[in-house]
Protein backbone atom coordinates (compact mmCIF):
# COMPACT_ATOMS: atom_id res chain seq x y z
CA UNK A 1 0.00 0.00 0.00
CA UNK A 2 2.76 2.55 0.67
CA UNK A 3 4.36 1.43 -2.59
CA UNK A 4 0.77 2.52 -4.23
CA UNK A 5 1.19 6.11 -2.33
CA UNK A 6 4.71 6.09 -3.31
CA UNK A 7 4.04 5.26 -7.12
CA UNK A 8 0.96 8.00 -7.18
CA UNK A 9 2.98 10.84 -5.57
CA UNK A 10 5.69 10.07 -8.51
CA UNK A 11 3.32 10.14 -11.24
CA UNK A 12 1.89 13.54 -9.66
CA UNK A 13 5.98 14.80 -10.05
CA UNK A 14 6.13 13.56 -13.65
CA UNK A 15 2.76 14.70 -14.26
CA UNK A 16 3.65 18.40 -13.31
CA UNK A 17 7.15 18.07 -15.03
CA UNK A 18 4.91 17.68 -18.68
CA UNK A 19 3.12 20.66 -17.32
CA UNK A 20 -0.44 20.00 -16.36
CA UNK A 21 0.15 21.09 -13.20
CA UNK A 22 -3.64 20.99 -11.96
CA UNK A 23 -3.77 17.38 -12.38
CA UNK A 24 -0.56 17.05 -10.51
CA UNK A 25 -1.86 18.84 -7.79
CA UNK A 26 -5.01 16.58 -7.78
CA UNK A 27 -2.67 13.35 -7.79
CA UNK A 28 -0.84 14.67 -5.03
CA UNK A 29 -4.02 15.27 -3.14
CA UNK A 30 -4.72 11.92 -3.70
CA UNK A 31 -1.47 10.52 -2.13
CA UNK A 32 -1.66 13.07 0.57
CA UNK A 33 -4.74 11.39 1.91
CA UNK A 34 -3.97 7.97 1.49
CA UNK A 35 -0.75 8.28 3.41
CA UNK A 36 -3.17 10.00 5.77
CA UNK A 37 -5.63 7.19 6.19
CA UNK A 38 -2.84 4.83 6.61
CA UNK A 39 -1.45 6.52 8.82
CA UNK A 40 -4.69 6.26 10.60
CA UNK A 41 -4.38 2.60 10.14
CA UNK A 42 -1.33 2.34 11.69
CA UNK A 43 -1.84 4.18 14.83
CA UNK A 44 -2.78 1.06 16.89
CA UNK A 45 0.09 0.52 19.00
CA UNK A 46 -0.69 2.36 22.62
CA UNK A 47 1.30 5.02 24.09
CA UNK A 48 3.25 3.83 27.26
CA UNK A 49 3.86 7.49 28.75
CA UNK A 50 3.40 7.61 32.29
CA UNK A 51 6.02 7.11 34.81
CA UNK B 1 11.63 34.25 -9.46
CA UNK B 2 14.50 35.57 -8.75
CA UNK B 3 18.31 32.97 -8.70
CA UNK B 4 18.69 32.91 -5.12
CA UNK B 5 14.95 31.80 -4.64
CA UNK B 6 15.33 29.24 -7.50
CA UNK B 7 18.65 27.64 -6.24
CA UNK B 8 16.61 28.01 -3.12
CA UNK B 9 13.92 25.77 -3.73
CA UNK B 10 16.61 23.51 -6.58
CA UNK B 11 18.26 22.69 -2.99
CA UNK B 12 15.88 21.94 -0.94
CA UNK B 13 14.06 19.40 -4.12
CA UNK B 14 17.70 17.72 -3.76
CA UNK B 15 17.85 18.01 -0.49
CA UNK B 16 15.07 15.60 -0.04
CA UNK B 17 15.92 13.26 -2.56
CA UNK B 18 19.57 13.12 -0.64
CA UNK B 19 17.32 12.17 2.80
CA UNK B 20 15.94 9.34 0.35
CA UNK B 21 18.76 8.42 -0.68
CA UNK B 22 20.85 8.60 3.41
CA UNK B 23 17.70 6.36 4.07
CA UNK B 24 18.77 3.58 1.26
CA UNK B 25 21.91 3.68 2.22
CA UNK B 26 21.20 2.96 5.76
CA UNK B 27 18.74 0.45 5.19
CA UNK B 28 21.08 -1.87 2.67
CA UNK B 29 24.23 -0.82 5.04
CA UNK B 30 22.97 -1.58 8.02
CA UNK B 31 20.58 -4.15 6.79
CA UNK B 32 17.70 -2.39 8.74
CA UNK B 33 14.40 -2.77 7.03
CA UNK B 34 11.80 0.30 7.48
CA UNK B 35 9.02 -0.11 9.77
CA UNK B 36 5.21 1.28 8.37
CA UNK B 37 6.07 4.52 10.23
CA UNK B 38 9.65 4.91 8.84
CA UNK B 39 7.81 4.21 5.36
CA UNK B 40 5.44 6.70 6.38
CA UNK B 41 8.10 9.23 6.60
CA UNK B 42 9.56 8.68 3.46
CA UNK B 43 6.32 9.57 1.77
CA UNK B 44 6.57 12.85 3.95
CA UNK B 45 9.61 13.56 2.44
CA UNK B 46 8.62 12.95 -1.09
CA UNK B 47 5.38 15.17 -0.20
CA UNK B 48 7.57 17.78 1.04
CA UNK B 49 9.81 17.76 -2.49
CA UNK B 50 6.22 17.62 -4.65
CA UNK B 51 6.22 21.55 -3.70
CA UNK B 52 9.82 22.56 -4.43
CA UNK B 53 9.60 20.74 -7.66
CA UNK B 54 5.76 22.54 -8.44
CA UNK B 55 8.13 25.75 -7.60
CA UNK B 56 11.04 24.64 -9.55
CA UNK B 57 8.63 24.15 -13.01
CA UNK B 58 5.85 26.91 -12.63
CA UNK B 59 7.50 29.19 -10.53
CA UNK B 60 7.21 30.14 -6.79
CA UNK B 61 3.48 30.58 -5.50
CA UNK B 62 2.21 30.32 -2.62
CA UNK B 63 0.00 27.23 -3.25
CA UNK B 64 3.20 25.44 -3.94
CA UNK B 65 4.77 26.07 -0.50
CA UNK B 66 1.12 25.55 1.08
CA UNK B 67 2.18 21.68 -0.04
CA UNK B 68 5.12 21.70 0.81
CA UNK B 69 4.08 22.64 4.34
CA UNK B 70 1.48 19.92 4.60
CA UNK B 71 4.07 17.44 4.10
CA UNK B 72 6.11 18.39 6.76
CA UNK B 73 2.93 18.56 8.84
CA UNK B 74 2.10 14.94 8.06
CA UNK B 75 5.77 13.62 8.82
CA UNK B 76 5.64 15.73 11.93
CA UNK B 77 2.88 14.02 12.74
CA UNK B 78 4.19 10.51 12.13
CA UNK B 79 7.74 10.95 13.28
CA UNK B 80 6.32 12.98 16.58
CA UNK B 81 4.02 9.59 17.11
CA UNK B 82 6.92 7.03 16.50
CA UNK B 83 9.40 9.79 18.80
CA UNK B 84 6.54 9.20 21.22
CA UNK B 85 5.63 5.11 21.21
CA UNK B 86 9.90 5.33 21.78
CA UNK B 87 10.90 8.02 24.70
CA UNK B 88 9.68 6.08 27.91
CA UNK B 89 12.69 5.02 29.91
CA UNK B 90 13.67 1.62 29.59
CA UNK B 91 11.42 1.19 26.33
CA UNK B 92 12.98 -0.46 23.31
CA UNK B 93 14.12 2.09 20.41
CA UNK B 94 14.00 1.10 17.02
CA UNK B 95 16.71 0.82 14.74
CA UNK B 96 20.35 2.06 15.48
CA UNK B 97 21.23 5.41 16.24
CA UNK B 98 22.73 8.23 14.15
CA UNK B 99 25.15 10.74 15.25
CA UNK B 100 23.29 9.89 18.90
CA UNK B 101 19.53 10.21 17.86
CA UNK B 102 17.77 7.64 16.29
CA UNK B 103 16.08 8.34 12.08
CA UNK B 104 12.32 9.28 13.70
CA UNK B 105 14.19 11.53 15.78
CA UNK B 106 16.59 13.45 12.76
CA UNK B 107 13.02 13.11 10.59
CA UNK B 108 11.13 15.16 13.29
CA UNK B 109 14.14 17.64 13.51
CA UNK B 110 14.38 17.51 9.69
CA UNK B 111 10.48 18.49 8.94
CA UNK B 112 10.90 21.33 11.71
CA UNK B 113 13.64 22.36 9.41
CA UNK B 114 11.86 21.78 5.99
CA UNK B 115 8.82 24.22 7.60
CA UNK B 116 11.39 26.98 9.00
CA UNK B 117 13.02 27.07 5.66
CA UNK B 118 9.68 27.43 3.59
CA UNK B 119 8.94 30.28 5.84
CA UNK B 120 12.42 32.10 4.77
CA UNK B 121 12.13 31.29 1.05
CA UNK B 122 8.66 32.89 1.19
CA UNK B 123 10.06 36.13 3.41
CA UNK B 124 13.01 36.22 0.04
CA UNK B 125 9.97 35.58 -2.25
CA UNK B 126 8.71 38.96 -4.18
CA UNK B 127 4.99 38.62 -5.50
CA UNK B 128 4.05 35.40 -6.25
CA UNK B 129 3.92 34.61 -10.25
CA UNK B 130 1.08 34.09 -11.34
CA UNK B 131 1.79 36.13 -14.46
CA UNK B 132 4.45 34.28 -16.17
CA UNK B 133 3.24 32.04 -18.84
CA UNK B 134 3.55 28.42 -18.66
CA UNK B 135 6.11 28.35 -21.66
CA UNK B 136 8.31 31.54 -19.75
CA UNK B 137 8.35 28.94 -16.64
CA UNK B 138 9.72 25.94 -18.77
CA UNK B 139 12.06 27.61 -20.39
CA UNK B 140 13.67 28.55 -17.19
CA UNK B 141 13.63 24.87 -16.08
CA UNK B 142 16.74 23.69 -17.11
CA UNK B 143 20.25 22.93 -15.74
CA UNK B 144 20.79 22.21 -11.94
CA UNK B 145 16.84 22.67 -11.32
CA UNK B 146 15.69 20.30 -13.85
CA UNK B 147 18.33 17.79 -12.25
CA UNK B 148 17.22 18.40 -8.92
CA UNK B 149 13.93 17.43 -9.90
CA UNK B 150 14.78 14.44 -11.59
CA UNK B 151 16.71 13.44 -8.77
CA UNK B 152 13.75 13.47 -6.52
CA UNK B 153 11.70 11.75 -9.48
CA UNK B 154 14.46 8.85 -9.43
CA UNK B 155 14.35 8.81 -5.12
CA UNK B 156 10.29 8.62 -5.22
CA UNK B 157 10.32 5.58 -8.02
CA UNK B 158 13.48 3.78 -6.11
CA UNK B 159 10.62 3.72 -2.93
CA UNK B 160 8.16 2.69 -4.98
CA UNK B 161 10.45 -0.35 -6.54
CA UNK B 162 11.51 -0.94 -2.14
CA UNK B 163 8.28 -0.25 -0.78
CA UNK B 164 6.97 -3.47 -2.90
CA UNK B 165 9.57 -5.93 -2.61
CA UNK B 166 9.49 -5.07 1.18
CA UNK B 167 5.90 -5.36 2.10
CA UNK B 168 4.12 -6.51 -1.47
CA UNK B 169 0.73 -5.06 -2.31
CA UNK B 170 -0.42 -5.28 1.54
CA UNK B 171 0.53 -4.21 4.52
CA UNK B 172 4.08 -4.06 6.22
CA UNK B 173 4.95 -6.21 9.10
CA UNK B 174 5.38 -4.12 12.28
CA UNK B 175 8.90 -5.27 12.47
CA UNK B 176 9.75 -6.29 9.19
CA UNK B 177 12.97 -8.73 8.96
CA UNK B 178 12.83 -9.78 5.93
CA UNK B 179 11.46 -8.76 1.96
CA UNK B 180 8.17 -9.89 1.23
CA UNK B 181 9.60 -11.01 -2.22
CA UNK B 182 12.16 -12.92 -1.17
CA UNK B 183 9.31 -16.07 0.06
CA UNK B 184 8.89 -16.19 -3.96
CA UNK B 185 12.45 -16.58 -4.76
CA UNK B 186 14.10 -19.83 -5.36
CA UNK B 187 16.78 -19.79 -2.18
Amino acid sequence: MTGLIFLVAAIAMMTALAGYRGVAIGLFGVSFVGAVLWFDRHMTDPLSLSL
Amino acid sequence: MGPFLRLGNAAAAAGMATILLVAFGLQFGLKEFPCPLCNLQRVAFVLCGFGFLLNLRFGAQPLHYALTLLGALFGLAVSGRQVLLHVAPGGSAYGSPMLGLHLYTWALLLFLAVIVLVALLMMFSARPEHHNTDHQAALRFRGVYRLAAYLLIAATLANVANSFLLCGPFECSDNPTDYWISKYLPT
